[in-house]
This record gives C-alpha cells, structure tokens and sequence, in this order.
C-alpha cells in the first residue's frame, strides 16, 4: 500500500492499481468534504429555508410543479424550473413583455363562491401580499387556504424584525396534529404580526433593499384559470380514497378540515400549500 | 550463483504404500492429530499416499500407491498469482513455493487455485494431547486455526543445514544435511530429493530417466515433483481426468 | 405512533402490521446471527467446506447476490451519466438493494476467511496481481460508496430532514451525486470483472480457466455483462414484488419496460458473447490445457443440460421475452424473463464456483459433493434477513419510489405520461 510496506515494488502493476485505489479515495473523500463545507456555508449564509423549498419543490408530483403559463394556455406542458420564483425566469420576462397583463377579465370578488378580492397579488401557495398605502405590505391566507384548514389549533407567527424571504416559511398554522408551513409570498421584514384574527392579514411587512418585486406573484388576470386549476388538483387530492363529494352545491365547504378523514385532508394540505 | 531448485522424484513402482512418509511429514511439520469430527477432506496431510488402480476387476486389477504433496509448480504456481496479501511466496534460492501461515487471511482462494488439492486449511485449532506437545519439533512453528499451510520441503530442515553450512564456513549447504522427512522415512527409497539443477543430483537424473512423468504437465505449471513407473497405466494417472457416470463422492 | 416518520402522502400499513412482518425476519436474523457467530468462535470446522471444496455456499451467495446489486451501479451510470431521467422513480429503491447486497456479501465473506481480524493485510501488503485483490479494494470502496449514496435516501426522511444540516447536507450531496454514480460506475466495473476474473484465472481448473485480453480472462468482461445485464432485471423484479406485497402502485409500467427493454439488450449481447466464449473454451482453451471439454459433462448430474439451461433457458429466452415489444407490455411476462435473467446468472455464478470445485482435476481424483451445513446456511439466511429488514425499514420510513406519492392523487385509469418540456423550447 505504501512504498515502505513489505512487499512494495515500482512496477507498473503497483503503481496503476494503487494509482487508481488513491484517485478513488481522493475524488470521493473531496466529493463528502465539500458536500459538507458547501453545506456549512449554506447554513452560514442562512439559504436553509430557500433550500428546503427547493427540495420540497423537486420532490412535488410533476404536475403540480407547471408552470403559471400553462394555466394560462400559453403553453400546453411545462414544468417550472425556478421553484415557482419568476423573478429570475427569463422565459416568463419575455412571455410578460410579449402579451402585457391584460385588466382583469371581470371586477368580480367572487369565484367559486370563494372571495378573491383582485387589490392584491396571490402566491400559489395560497397566499397574498397586498401593498398598502405606506409602502408596507400585508400577507395573509387565501380564501381556500382558509376553507382547507378551518380555524387554526394554533399560529406561530414570526416575530417582527425576522426577516421574510419568497417561498421561505412565512408563518405556521397548527391543525389537527399537523404543522402546516406557510409560504411567504414576498421579500421583506416582519413589521406587525398581527395573527389573522380580527384582521384580514397574518403580517405587515416592510421592503428591505430594493423594494418589493411580485413578479413571482399571480396578476389579478390569472387568479380564475389558477383557481379552477387549484379546486381540480384539490378534488384530486380529496377523492382518491372514494370520497368524491367535495362540494356541496358546486361550492367548497367551508372547513375541510374537519369533513374529511386525516389521511385525505393530510394530502389536500400537501396540494395546496405545495408540501412534498 | 544461480540459485537451486529443488526437487523430488517419487518411484511408484517402489511404494509399497506404508505410510511412513506421511507420518514423519506429520511429526517433523507439528501436524496436530485430527480432532474429533475431522474427515479425510478436512485433515491436514502435507503428504498423503492415494491408492490408485486401473479401473478394471478381478485379476486384470491393479494398483498402485501414489504419494501426493506440493508439487512445488515451477512456471506462474497457480497458488501465487492469486494469494491477495503475499502469504505466498517462491524463495528464488531454493525454488521452493512458500506458504506464511502468519499472513494469511485463510481465503483460502489458493487452494481453489491449486490442481493438486496439495493446501490444507487449519478448520481447527491445533492442539496436541496432553504430554505430546513434548514431542514437538521446536524449529517448526505451528500453525493458528483459520490459515493454510501446505508442504514446504521441510523448510526447517533447510535453515538447519543452513546454519550447519554457516557454522561450517560454507556458503553452500551440504545435500547430505538437506533431506526432508519423507525422503527419510521412505523405508524403499522411492522418494528422493536434491537440485534439479544440479545435473549430477540423483533428482535431476531421475527427471530424465524414461518413465518419468508429472501430474498435469499439459496445465504449464512445470511441477518439480517427477513421479516415475516402468508401467504405462500407471504414467496415465498424470493426465486428466475422465469423466464417469455417477461416481459417488 | 410512528407516521411522523413515514414520507407525506404515501400510505404505510399500521405499526403493529409493520411489526408482524418484522418480527419473523428479526427472529431469522438472529438465528443467522448465532450461526456467524459459531463459525467465528468455533472456526470453519462448524462449515461442511472442506480443503477440496475450498468455497461454498458462501462464495456462490456473494457471487450472486453483488451481481444482482449491480442495479445500484448501473441505473446510477444510466439515470447520472447517461441521463435517463425515467429511471429517477427506481433510483433509490435500487441504492437500498445495492446496498444491501453488497453489506451482505462483504459480511458473508468476513465470516468466510479464516482470520477475518487479517482483513486489513490485503490492504497493506496487496498483491495486486491477485483478483481478489482487485475485488477487496473495489468492494471495500464501493461499499463505501454506496453507504454515501444511501445517506441522502435517509437524510430526507420526514423527520431527519427537519434538522436543517442535514437537509442542506443532503440537498449539497445530491448535487454532486453524479460523481459518486461515475466512481461507482468505475468501482463496479473492475469488481464485478475481477469477480469474474477470480475464476477465469484459475488456470489448475481448465474447467473455469479462460483465455482474455491482457491480464482479465473473458470471464471478467462476461461477468460485467451479466451483471449489467440482470441488475435492472433484478430492480424490475424487487419493484414488481414489493409493489405485490405492499399493495401499492410504486413506479409507472413505462419504467420496468424500460428496465426491462435495458436489460434485455444487454441479457442479448452476454448471451452471445457466452455462447462464443464457449465455442473458444471447448475448442481450444480446455483441450489445450490437456481436458477435453466433453468430460466435464460426463460427471452427472451436472450434464450439458446445464450448459443449455444456462445460455438458452436462462439466457437467450429471457432476452428474446424482454428485447419483444408485444411481451414486454404484459407485466407476467416482463417479470418471469426478469426473474429468469436473475436465475440465470445465479446458475452461471454456481457453474463457474461450485461446479468447478467439484470436478476433479486429477485422474485419480473423485467427483466432489458438498451441502452445507445448518450453520453455513443460517449465515446465508441471516444475510437474507439483514436485507429484508434493511429494506422493510427503507420502504417504510425512506421514499424509494417517489412515483408513489403520485398515484394516491391520481386514480390508476388517468395515469398519463408526463411530458416535462424545455423550459424556452416552445417560448
């Protein structure tokens, strides 16, 4: 093994097996060591949440990973590569210069018998964030999202000055021995957690940097074909155990949570918060 | 000095199958006896004599006895090339194929290698009767459970007459002091030893004589172990096997 | 009381039904435990091996089960290197069998040594013109290899991958993971050759002995074959299995076409380079070392059935199964030309091991039987154990096959292919 050991010649024989044991042992002793130093420097630059969403993104079903275009009919099959973040999607930049967010088609709030008041931009996590008249931002749940969970068991909500990041874990909800992760719909820092109850929003934000950027966000114009997309992927979820009565009268209840047995509305959970 | 390469021929038409070459082999080498529950394939026989005969019944039968040890392969032993760990050696001095018990890991993949089932495996630990360890030969270590060992031409022996020649002042070993036990112990003298090298050796005369012959020679392995009968079916025992309905084993 | 630790949106069966299937393996494993551990304290003397059946059951058992772990190697080489993205849906099912195949077989062979406390002097002292030597090292550091690549499967548990270092861990290896796949690819080629190698060199048996390029015999490059050959065949097999006995829908039917449409191509190509391996061996190898080949075959039972059942039953007709489209589509048949790859090249593993022990090579040498011992066969059941266990435990708390998560939302009539674009392509 080394040139010191008994038995040990220079021959070409020697020399080409040892060669190749130490390359074996370097390349995959370098491949673990900087596994672990990269990881290290990702924990240190504080990329954990931004992390657990990508591998929470890539172990999604395929098709609840398309892409926002897709909804729209733009294409007929596409799989987002950005982990839903379309600030840095050129194919979106270019599809956004090419057919301009039109009005929305109809001023209407209601939509499937849901609220979806078009004054803000929606995440597809179901989320919102809404600009208000002093730059802050409000963040809070969907009307679906809200359906889904039915009044929290408990929040845990971020205390203000923590920093929020798009798609990093905005706030929890506790239901039914489940820790449902919310995600954030936008970059900023906690000013107010002001906990949905009473209010319409679970937090106010304000920008840090630049500025707030919802180009990752649904424009009001995309909220209907998003939504039907969302009821089927939901139904989806709900039925595959033989439960197929999702809505009463082609309107979702109002709280899944307690209609359905755990396992089926553990699955609604996974769909609509995007959890893998 | 080219080095020697020493040999054995083994006159079949001489044994009379006593048995002595293996006993002394057995005694010189610190063979433990066989433990309880040991069969002849799980024994440890450096030499050990097979009764061999021509197939045939009644009075066209005959047989012979045939000495069977390390054939001491002089071309590419096939045991060498495949030990993992060098605990098997050729002594480019001597030419004799060396086993170290205390390197191997008792894979046991050269006594897969070996054609002439010549290795043995230490399936027990040794141990020796009360008492009869006193009767152990002190220039041969015993082995551990778990190696192989095989026969090494009494290696003892050769660092004895070593160490005679040196105390001699000699740098070659006497051929007188050299013998194995075997050779020894042949009550008919159908073993004998020396340096095939040597063209005036009695071996190296013998290797040339007419009925000489070695087991397998076609497989290239260039064994030192000339066996030698006058008889022709008998110089057949050299060559490989033939295949037999269902015999048991 | 443990579905914190089960993978969202699969369904695993209750912890007392976990425990009822368990519970006879563990039993079983313990046995084969005690066995092990009389052939270590007592010595091989507890073993029917003998100085004339040098190997045994054992020796077979590594032989066949590391080229059955040969999926781990080469859906790695196809999903990594050569990017077959389907094969992403048995990639970690197949890290778990390679993984248990090869902790398994080094075990075994630790049992198998008579001073398994020497193991470390191949390393130090290693003679590199040895097979074995060539095996240890590329075992030793495959197994390693795979040891890393099983680390990701279990850091994303559910519960595991809450601790942020090991998601991010996790999350950094698996980018680097075609790296681990190449050196796997790399390791596995020599050892499956050189296991090969390991008879094919052994010129005191011209019954195993085989001429080559340089210094591997054919055998290495057969065995590599072979092992390529059946490895999907036997992920195909296991998929198809524990998709039975769990009663889950685990991977799309394209994926074990797929494994299987691999395997029978290549099960093709070994079948012809068997067949002319054979032609060589009959004609000139054996004759040329002074045996005639047909004389092996005299000695029953094992006849020239065996040679026919080993190319043509076991070889040829599973190719020919799986290389035809219209068979292909009907799962029964899919999976028994798997399975028959998968005894095919255990039936060459024991040929070239067991049967080349028991021919004898001297004329006045005897036909060898050997069965082994209730202790030898405890020890090989104790690796079966060992594996079922590992990968009962896997299945359960590990996602193997992330498909599965998939069918729960889709009933089984809508499965469709999913097209995944690229994302400008259309733009």
């Amino acid at each position: 093994m080394f040139p010191w050991n008994y038995g040990f010649h220079w021959s070409t024989g020697n020399v080409l097996f040892l060669g190749a044991f130490y390359t074996v042992l370097v390349v995959v002793a370098t491949t673990v060591a900087s596994a672990i130093l990269r990881a290290r420097r990702a924990v240190a630059a504080q990329q954990t949440d931004a992390i657990r969403w990508r591998s929470d993104f890539h172990d999604l079903p395929p098709r609840d990973r398309v892409c926002r275009h897709v909804l729209t009919g733009e294409f007929q099959v596409r799989e987002c590569p950005n982990a839903f973040d379309c600030r840095q999607c050129e194919t979106h930049a270019r599809l956004v210069a090419l057919h301009p967010p039109e009005a929305p088609p109809e001023s209407g709030e209601e939509l499937l018998g849901m609220s979806f008041p078009l004054d803000r931009f929606y995440h597809r996590g179901h989320t919102w964030a809404r600009l208000g008249p002093d730059g802050a931002v409000t963040i809070g749940l969907d009307e679906l999202g809200r359906r889904v969970l039915g009044v929290p068991d408990a929040v845990d909500l971020p205390a203000p000055g923590t920093r929020l990041r798009v798609n990093g874990p905005a706030w929890h909800i506790h239901k039914r021995n489940r820790d449902v992760r919310v995600l954030s719909p936008a970059d900023g820092e906690v000013v107010e957690a002001t906990g949905g109850i009473g209010g319409d929003g679970y937090l106010r934000v304000k920008p840090v940097g630049r500025g707030f950027d919802f180009r990752n966000l649904l424009a009001p114009c995309e909220v209907k074909p998003w939504l039907l997309r969302e009821v089927e992927r939901l139904q989806g979820a709900l039925s595959a155990e033989g439960v197929p009565t999702l809505a009463d009268g082609g309107v979702l209840l109002p709280d899944l949570s307690t209609a359905y047995p755990q396992a089926d509305w553990d699955a609604a959970c996974d769909a609509m918060f995007l959890q893998a | 000095m080219t080095g020697k390469r020493y040999g054995m021929s083994i006159d079949i038409d001489r044994c009379t199958g006593c048995g002595a070459c293996m006993v002394a082999c057995a005694v010189e080498n610190n063979v433990p006896p066989a433990p309880e529950g040991a069969t002849d394939r799980k024994g440890i026989t450096w030499m050990r004599v097979f009764p061999v005969d021509n197939g045939r019944d009644g009075p066209d039968r005959k047989s012979v006895f045939v000495p069977m040890l390390c054939q001491q392969c002089g071309q590419d032993a096939p045991c060498v090339s495949v030990c993992p760990q060098q605990a098997v050696q050729v002594d480019p001095a001597t030419g004799i194929v060396g086993q170290m018990p205390e390197r191997c890991l008792g894979c046991r993949y050269c006594m897969a290698a070996c054609p002439y089932h010549a290795r043995y495996f230490n399936w027990w630990d040794p141990a020796w009767p009360a008492g009869m360890e006193k009767t152990l030969n002190p220039n041969v270590a015993p082995r551990m459970r778990g190696v192989v060992e095989k026969c090494n031409f009494c290696h003892g022996r050769w660092h004895a007459a070593k160490e005679r020649a040196v105390g001699r002042g000699a740098r070659e070993i006497d051929p007188a002091d050299y013998v194995p036990a075997c050779v020894e112990a042949c009550p008919t003298a159908a073993i004998r030893f020396g340096d095939l090298n040597d063209p005036r050796s009695p071996v190296a005369q013998a290797a040339q004589q007419s009925g000489s012959f070695r087991l397998l020679e076609k497989l290239g392995t260039e064994p030192k172990i000339y066996y030698h009968s006058a008889r022709e079916w008998v110089r057949e025992i050299g060559r490989a096997p033939a295949g037999k309905e269902q015999v048991h084993g | 009381m443990d579905r914190q630790l089960i993978a969202r949106g699969v369904r695993r069966c209750s912890t007392p039904q976990f425990l009822l299937w368990i519970l006879p393996w563990a039993a079983l494993f313990a046995f084969g435990l005690y066995c092990a551990g009389l052939c270590l304290v007592k010595g091989l003397n507890q073993t029917n091996m003998d100085n004339r059946f040098a190997f045994g059951l054992w020796i077979f058992v590594d032989l066949t089960i590391i080229a059955l772990g040969a999926g781990a190697f080469f859906t790695g080489f196809l999903l990594y290197i050569l990017k077959l993205k389907d094969l992403d849906a048995v990639i970690n099912s197949a890290v778990v069998i390679g993984f248990v195949c090869y902790s398994g077989a080094v075990a075994a062979l630790l049992v198998d040594v008579g001073q398994p406390l020497r193991a470390w002097f191949t390393f130090w002292y290693p003679n590199v013109h040895s097979m074995l030597t060539e095996v240890t090292f590329c075992i030793t550091c495959y197994l390693a290899v795979l040891l890393i690549e099983y680390l990701p499967i279990v850091l994303r548990n559910r519960k595991l991958r809450e601790v942020p270092g090991f998601l991010v861990f996790e999350f950094e290896l698996h980018k680097l993971i075609y790296v681990l796949a190449g050196v796997g690819t790399f390791l596995s080629f020599f050892h499956q050759g050189s296991l090969g190698g390991l008879f094919g060199v052994l010129r005191g048996h011209p019954f195993a002995f085989r001429e080559g390029l340089a210094v591997w015999p054919s055998t290495f490059f057969l065995f590599i074959l072979s092992a390529a050959a059946v490895g999907p065949s036997f992920i195909l097999f296991t998929t198809w299995l524990i998709s039975k006995l769990s009663g889950k829908r685990l991977v799309r039917p394209q994926v074990l076409q797929l494994l299987g449409r691999i395997s029978g191509l290549l099960l093709g190509v070994y079948v012809l380079a068997k067949t002319v391996d054979t032609l060589i061996w009959i004609n000139r190898t054996s004759p040329g070392a002074g045996f005639p080949a047909q004389e092996y075959f005299a000695w029953q039972p094992f006849g020239t059935w065996i040679l026919f059942a080993e190319i043509v039953v076991f070889g040829l007709a599973p190719a020919l199964i799986l290389l035809t489209p219209r068979l292909r589509l009907r799962t029964n048949w899919l999976v028994s030309a798997a399975v028959l790859a998968c005894l095919g090249v255990a039936l060459n593993r024991f040929v070239m091991t067991l049967q080349t022990l028991a021919l004898p090579t001297l004329s006045f040498d005897r036909y060898l039987s050997y069965w082994p011992s209730w202790q030898e066969t405890g020890t090989f059941l104790a690796v079966v154990a060992f594996g079922v266990l590992v990968y009962s435990f896997s299945f359960r708390y590990l996602l193997l096959f992330p498909q599965e998560r998939e069918f729960r939302q889709e009933p089984a009539a809508q499965v469709s292919e999913t097209a995944v674009m690229d994302p400008v392509g259309r733009s």
